[in-house]
């Protein structure tokens, strides 16, 4: 595969070239075995990933007007890799973040001491949508609300930012795992070479944070995941962690609560049940606390999470803390209860509800990114220098009437990596999602869900935009063996 | 084991069992299409319907009508029926999609080689049309995807831990091989009866669906008898799918899951007397009408059998 035609640009860091035709020192050897390829090799390769994808059933379904479908998410062959050292920074960075995050939590659910305190505007945390007053005065275990955190990073020539932290039910971790899986069969050489550390005991590490957060006095937790069920896009990613876990998938109409405790409908009776990880939304979980029109939930489920008879992972009303808004104190909170500087920096964000904001953001909005601070998966957001006059001006609107529901900020050059274009190596804009674990203690898993922007130009890497992914390897310091 | 996790296996069984024994018919069915007279053509569509419970779509008219381009055209439309109408639920697609959407829901039931080898075979089918199998020989799709209904069979009892999950989905597999063996044979029997005649390669195919003219002929010999293809396929503790065979297996799964007090009991009940009632009650002599009379009778019974599996470890009543 050669590179003489890769398009380097000094302005956007690049994964793989610290300079046109130079790779970065812990890429060379990625770089040296690309070279040997030839373009029908790495073409075999790339149809062998997608292929193996297939085969094993790894899809989302898409429900359209006739049957639906099932696809498979783009996935390039080519690893993006990270050094040892960046990933220490990355890793310390999220272990102050999630300790910080779970702090906020308890504390608004709690004595709301960081709003007295004149740190984060009441009306942004108890006005916000995203709380639930349902989950005042509730203690979980160890102080755990998140205990399973999806945090959005990307890199640019000033370094490492957060751009979100996905604290309510984050996807994604299944096609880390079976990335993974596909790259060490199709690249075993390359991968035994550069030392990478293993990702696939995310499983057994899950399974022990939801075991650290049962409820007091449980020694041998039953734990489950509960699913909103097979038309859900992210049903296997549900099915592959039951799997991984060894527990059952259940659906809320599998569950059923008596005095305050959880069963599951089994065929010798109800069994009790003590953990729930699960994937479904705060809005449907119960329609007794919550959207009472939800047929995807459990009657009674958020009361027996109240007595301390099940725990549920994460608590809902986490989405507090990651709300687009809120998102821009994440630096204060861990300030504000760790005391401590960030490592990992936040993108500087205009909150539009702010008058002087409002303003700059209304001035510049072909440089700009905006938001709306409930939005997800890239829907409904303005990227400015991409946007028509047009869609600028009825963007603007918007932002006049409803100047709270938005946030502004700048366009970061998102890094790049190489991916496989038809049979040639083309660079494109890539983020990481790793995943961080919190039970009694943090676990993260050296690894990520590496998301790719694969239309030529966009930033836009939600897979649900016409994004796809790749693996990310996580170097080791040491010879495997002593990694091992 | 969760509840809903059991009635998927054990449905997951069931449509590939159906899927597979569709598979069979309809190999035999377009095999005769090369050199069978048209009498026997006619009979086997209507032998596969009858087995349905289904009436022949476009009714008779087209199919007892005059020659070789008729016959054809018919074949065509009624093997596209059968195997990749959508809106049929008795079709090859019908049964197969939905047992593999019970697979794709318990899939973390399943050992990688049944999934993955499943998979493949949907892949392989999913996109596949009428004529294209029509174009060369159709008889080698219905084989080769009853090869992998038979591959994934062997797959699950090799590979898959033998719990209750794997107990569930062989409950399902032999309830609906049971069922399926009496409504052929006495679909047989209506189409015989229909046509007035009683041909020894009827009663050959009928052997070959069952996956048992290799043992008739090692056991009878070559002439075929329909009073021994009856017993054979109905008394004949040995062979995969006899009706004893179904029922014994089920009583088996059913004991070993443990049945308790209440509808399980009564399962497991019903399942040991059904097999009691094959063997005492099987006439002996080749008396034509009791025979269908207790075929008729174990019919019911598995339908009941099924309802209390249904309502001992599924459905059952839970106060909130």
């Amino acid at each position: 595969m050669e590179f003489d035609a890769y398009a380097f640009d000094d302005g956007v860091y690049d994964e793989m070239f610290q300079a046109a035709g130079a790779p970065r020192p812990h890429c060379r050897d990625l770089h040296d075995w690309l070279r040997r390829l030839s373009a029908e090799e790495i073409s075999g390769i790339q149809e062998w990933v997608s292929r193996s994808f297939l085969n094993e059933g790894i899809t989302f379904t898409v429900y359209g007007e006739g049957e639906a479908d099932e696809r498979i998410i783009p996935i390039d062959c080519l690893p993006r890799i990270v050094s040892a050292a960046d990933w220490r920074l990355i890793e310390s960075g999220l272990e102050q973040r999630i300790l910080a995050l779970n702090r906020f939590l308890a504390d608004v659910y709690g004595e709301g001491r960081i709003v007295e305190d004149g740190v984060i505007p009441a009306d942004m945390v108890y006005g916000c949508p995203q709380y639930r007053h349902e989950m005042r005065g509730v203690q979980p275990a160890h102080g755990t609300w998140v205990s399973v955190c999806g945090t959005d990073i990307v890199r640019t020539t000033d370094g490492f930012y957060v751009l979100e932290d996905n604290l309510r039910v984050p996807s994604g971790v299944s096609y880390m795992i079976a990335n993974r899986k596909a790259m060490k069969s199709s690249l075993r050489r390359l991968y035994r070479l550069c030392r990478v550390r293993e990702v696939e005991d995310y499983g057994r590490r899950l399974l022990q944070t939801l075991r650290e957060v049962a409820p007091e006095g449980c020694t041998e937790p039953a734990v489950v995941v509960l699913t909103p069920g097979v038309a859900n896009a992210a049903f296997y990613e549900h099915m592959f962690l039951a799997h991984e876990l060894g527990a059952e998938l259940v659906e809320g109409r599998d569950l059923v609560v008596r005095d305050d405790v959880v069963y599951m409908k089994t065929t010798e009776g109800l069994r009790r049940i003590d953990v729930i990880y699960r994937r479904i939304d705060d809005d449907y979980l119960d329609p007794l606390a919550f959207r009472a029109d939800s047929v995807l939930g459990v009657p009674g489920l958020v009361s027996a999470h109240r007595a301390g008879n099940v725990a549920l992972a994460n608590v809902p009303g986490t989405g507090v803390a990651d709300d687009k808004s809120n998102y821009a104190f994440v630096p204060d909170m861990i300030r504000y209860y760790l005391g401590e500087e960030p490592i990992l920096a936040n993108v500087p964000t205009h909150l539009c509800r702010r008058a002087e904001d409002l303003e700059y953001t209304l001035d510049n909005l072909e440089h700009l990114v905006v938001k709306e601070v409930g939005g997800a998966g890239g829907y409904g957001m303005l990227v400015g220098p991409h946007a028509t006059p047009a869609q600028r001006q009825a963007y603007a609107e918007r932002l006049r009437a409803d100047p709270a529901g938005f946030i502004a900020q700048p366009v970061l050059a998102l890094s790049r990596a190489p991916c496989v274009v038809d049979g040639r190596a083309e660079p494109r804009h890539v983020d990481l999602r790793p995943y961080v674990l919190r039970g009694r203690e943090t676990r993260i898993v050296p690894g990520a869900f590496c998301r790719v922007a694969l239309r030529r130009g966009s930033l836009v890497v939600n897979s649900s935009q016409g994004g796809g992914g790749k693996d990310l390897w996580v170097l080791a310091d040491q010879e495997p063996d002593a990694v091992a | 084991m969760l509840s809903r996790s059991a009635e998927g296996l054990y449905w997951m069984g069931r449509y590939f069992e159906r899927t597979g024994h569709l598979c069979r018919l309809l190999r035999w069915q377009v095999e005769s299409l090369v050199d069978r007279p048209i009498r026997e053509i006619h009979f086997g569509w209507y032998r596969i319907y009858g087995s349905l419970g289904r009436a022949i779509p476009g009714a008779d008219a087209e199919l007892v009508g005059g020659g070789d381009d008729f016959m054809l055209v018919d074949s065509f439309a009624l093997a596209d029926d059968l195997t990749f109408e959508r809106s049929n639920v008795d079709s090859v697609w019908s049964g197969f999609t939905l047992g593999r959407e019970n697979a794709r829901q318990m899939r973390h039931y399943l050992s990688a080689e049944v999934w993955t080898n499943l998979n493949q075979a949907y892949l392989k089918f999913r996109d596949l049309r009428i004529e294209d199998i029509w174009k060369t020989a159709p008889e080698s799709f219905y084989e080769a995807l009853g090869y992998d209904i038979d591959a994934l069979a062997g797959a699950a009892d090799t590979t898959m831990y033998h719990d209750d999950a794997w107990r569930f989905m062989r409950i399902g597999c032999f309830i609906e091989r049971a069922q399926l063996t009496i409504s052929l044979i006495l679909a047989h029997v209506a189409t015989t009866r229909r046509t007035g005649e009683s041909l020894n390669d009827d009663w050959s195919s009928l052997l070959q669906v069952c996956q048992a003219l290799d043992v008739y002929r090692r056991r009878y010999g070559v002439v075929v008898r329909p009073d021994r293809v009856f017993d054979l396929l109905v008394t004949d503790e040995r062979l995969p799918r006899s009706l004893t065979r179904g029922i014994d297996a089920v009583a088996e799964e059913l004991a070993i899951i443990g049945a308790g007090s209440g509808p399980a009991a009564d399962a497991l009940r019903l399942a040991r007397s059904l097999a009691e009632t094959i063997r005492g009650d099987w006439p002996d002599q080749p008396d034509l009408d009791r025979r269908e009379r207790v075929l008729d009778d174990v019919r019911q019974a598995c339908r009941e059998l099924h309802r209390l599996i249904v309502a001992a470890y599924v459905d059952y009543p839970v106060k909130s």
